[in-house]
C-alpha cells in the first residue's frame, strides 16, 4: 500500500506537515514499515480540497483533525491479519 | 579583466547611549572592477563625530574616485572639516582601501587601527611606506590581490572592546587576528565575517559599547554564476525555450516551486523525488532531481528567503539560522547570499488558478513582488542580478 501526500505550497498552509509526521508515527507505532509506503508530492492540482493524499490510486482530502481516522478505517484495517 | 569580484561588508555599533553613529564606511564604484571604500572615525561622539565621519568619508571616497592624489584629499579635508569647539582641533581618522581592477589594492591609513590581511585563512603583514602630510603621518601600501585574500578595515572601538571591563588593555590586534583567522575559510561572507568579529566586541563590551565600533569587510573571490528558476511560463508552449535557456546556463541551477520542478524533471527526464523531511516546520521539504543542484517548493519558501535577505542587509542576526539549517530556505539563502555572485532569475508569469484563493495567503502578486524585492535585495549585497520573464 502506498500513501503519497502532497506537499505543495497550497497543502502545506493546510497542514501536510502534520498529517505527514502523524503518518510516519503511526505506522512505525503499529509496525507496518514494510506494508505501508509513505512518499511525498509537489502539487497535485487538487489545492482547493487539500490536503491532497493518494492512497494507491485513491484522490483522498485529509486534514490533520481527519489523519486519525483515516489511518484506523483505510489503512491499519486493510493491513491486519 | 581577470575572474575576481570583492565581496565587502561592513557594520557599525553605536555606542551605548548614542543615536547616531560617529563612524562611518562609504563605498564608491568605478565602472565594473574598481572600488574605493573609506572608512572615518570622527573625533568624540554623537551628532559631531557623524558629521566629521561622513564629510571625511565622502569627502575622500569621492575624490580618490576621480583620481586626485591622497595629498589633495588631505589638506581638502583639513580645510573643509569644523573646528572642535572643545578640543580646538578638526578630526577624522580615515581607512581607504582601493581595488584597482580586481587585481591590486592601494591602502591609505591615517590613525585607525592598521588594516588585517588574512591570506589563505593565514594573517599577513604588508609592508607600508609613510609620508608626512601637513603634520599628520599617513602609511600607504601597495598589494597584489590574490583569491581568498581577506581585508578587515576598523575602527579603534574593535581594538578597545572591554577595556577596563572583560580586558585589561582591550582587545588587542593580535588577538582580533588570531580571533578571525579562525572564520576565514568557512565560506562565510564578509557581512557575516564583520558581524561576528562586532558580535564578540559586543560581547567584550558587556552589550554596551565604550565607543562606536564598525568593522568593514572585503573578500577576494572568484565570480561565481548562479540560475534560480521560480515559476511556469505564462504560455505553456514557452516551457521547452525556457527550460533549454536556463539550464544552457554556466553555473549551478536552483528550482522553485512544485509545478515548475514537475517541468524540469519531464524536461530532463529524470524522476522528481521529494524529501519527506522538515527542518523546518515553516518550510515544505525539498526535492531532488538528477542535474539539478536544489529543488525547492515555490512561494512560503521564497518568502522566507526574502526575509533572510532583508535581516542580512540590516543587522545580520540572522546567519545564525540560515548559515546551516538544511531547509530549503536556508539552502537558497546559503547559495544565493554566499557562493553566488551572478545571478539569473527565470521567472514565469502563469498564474496557478490553485493560488488564487482568497483564503491562501498567496497569490500572483506576491509572487512578482517576491522577486522585484530579493532581486532589489540581492543588488545591495553587490550582486550582479539579471531578470528574465516568460
Amino acid at each position: 500500500m502506498k500513501i503519497t501526500v502532497c506537499i505543495g505550497s497550497s497543502c502545506h498552509l493546510k497542514g501536510s506537515r502534520q498529517i505527514v509526521e502523524r503518518l510516519q508515527e503511526l505506522i512505525a507505532k503499529n509496525g507496518l514499515q514494510d506494508q505501508v509506503e509513505l512518499a511525498g508530492t509537489f502539487c497535485m492540482g487538487n489545492c482547493q480540497n487539500g490536503v491532497s493524499v493518494m492512497l494507491d490510486e485513491e484522490l483522498l482530502s485529509l486534514s490533520p483533525e481527519t489523519v486519525d481516522s483515516f489511518f484506523e478505517t483505510r489503512v491499519f484495517s486493510a493491513n491486519q491479519g | 579583466m581577470n575572474n575576481l569580484c570583492a565581496d565587502i561588508g561592513y557594520r557599525s555599533l553605536f555606542k551605548h547611549g548614542e543615536e547616531l553613529c560617529g563612524d562611518r564606511v562609504e563605498i564608491v564604484e568605478q565602472g565594473d572592477s574598481s572600488t574605493v571604500i573609506v572608512l572615518a572615525d570622527g573625533l568624540g561622539s554623537g551628532v559631531k563625530a557623524n558629521i566629521l565621519s561622513t564629510l571625511t568619508s565622502r569627502i575622500i571616497s569621492t575624490m580618490v574616485a576621480a583620481g586626485i592624489s591622497i595629498e589633495d584629499c588631505v589638506s581638502t579635508i583639513a580645510a573643509t572639516l569644523p573646528v572642535c569647539s572643545v578640543r580646538g582641533v578638526a578630526y577624522s581618522t580615515f581607512t581607504i582601501l582601493r581595488l584597482i581592477e580586481n587585481r591590486t589594492a592601494e591602502i591609505i591609513q591615517y590613525d585607525n587601527p592598521r588594516v588585517i590581511l588574512l591570506r589563505d585563512g593565514k594573517h599577513v603583514e604588508f609592508p607600508v611606506s609613510e609620508m608626512k602630510l601637513g603634520g599628520k603621518v599617513i602609511y600607504r601600501s601597495l598589494i597584489s590581490l590574490q583569491e581568498n585574500d581577506i581585508f578587515i578595515l576598523m575602527s579603534d572601538g574593535c581594538i578597545h572592546a572591554g577595556v577596563g571591563m572583560a580586558l585589561n588593555f582591550g582587545w588587542e590586534r593580535a588577538d582580533i587576528i588570531s580571533f578571525m583567522e579562525t572564520f576565514s575559510e568557512v565560506g562565510f561572507t564578509a557581512k557575516t565575517l564583520g558581524t561576528i568579529l562586532l558580535d564578540e566586541c559586543n560581547r567584550l563590551y558587556g552589550g554596551k559599547p565604550g565607543d562606536d565600533t564598525t568593522a568593514c569587510v572585503v573578500r577576494i573571490r572568484k565570480r561565481e554564476p548562479m540560475n534560480l528558476l521560480f515559476g511556469p511560463p505564462s504560455d505553456r508552449n514557452d516551457c521547452n525555450k525556457m527550460m533549454s535557456l536556463f539550464f544552457s546556463k554556466e553555473g549551478k541551477h536552483i528550482v522553485c516551486g512544485g509545478t515548475t520542478s514537475t517541468i524540469a524533471s519531464n524536461y530532463l527526464g529524470k524522476p522528481l523525488i521529494p524529501k519527506m523531511e522538515f527542518p523546518d516546520p515553516e518550510i515544505p521539504p525539498i526535492a531532488e532531481i538528477e542535474g539539478i543542484d536544489l529543488v525547492t517548493e515555490g512561494v512560503i519558501t521564497m518568502s522566507k528567503v526574502l526575509t533572510y535577505a532583508k535581516d542580512y542587509l540590516a543587522d545580520n542576526e540572522s546567519y545564525t539560522q540560515w548559515s546551516y539549517k538544511k531547509d530549503g530556505a536556508s539552502l537558497i539563502a546559503r547559495m544565493l547570499f554566499e557562493e553566488a555572485t551572478d545571478i539569473n532569475f527565470f521567472v514565469g508569469r502563469a498564474i496557478n488558478p490553485a493560488h488564487q484563493n482568497p483564503n491562501l495567503p498567496i497569490n500572483f502578486n506576491i509572487k512578482m513582488r517576491l522577486v522585484e524585492e530579493l532581486s532589489d535585495c540581492l543588488k545591495k549585497m553587490g550582486k550582479r542580478i539579471k531578470v528574465n520573464y516568460f
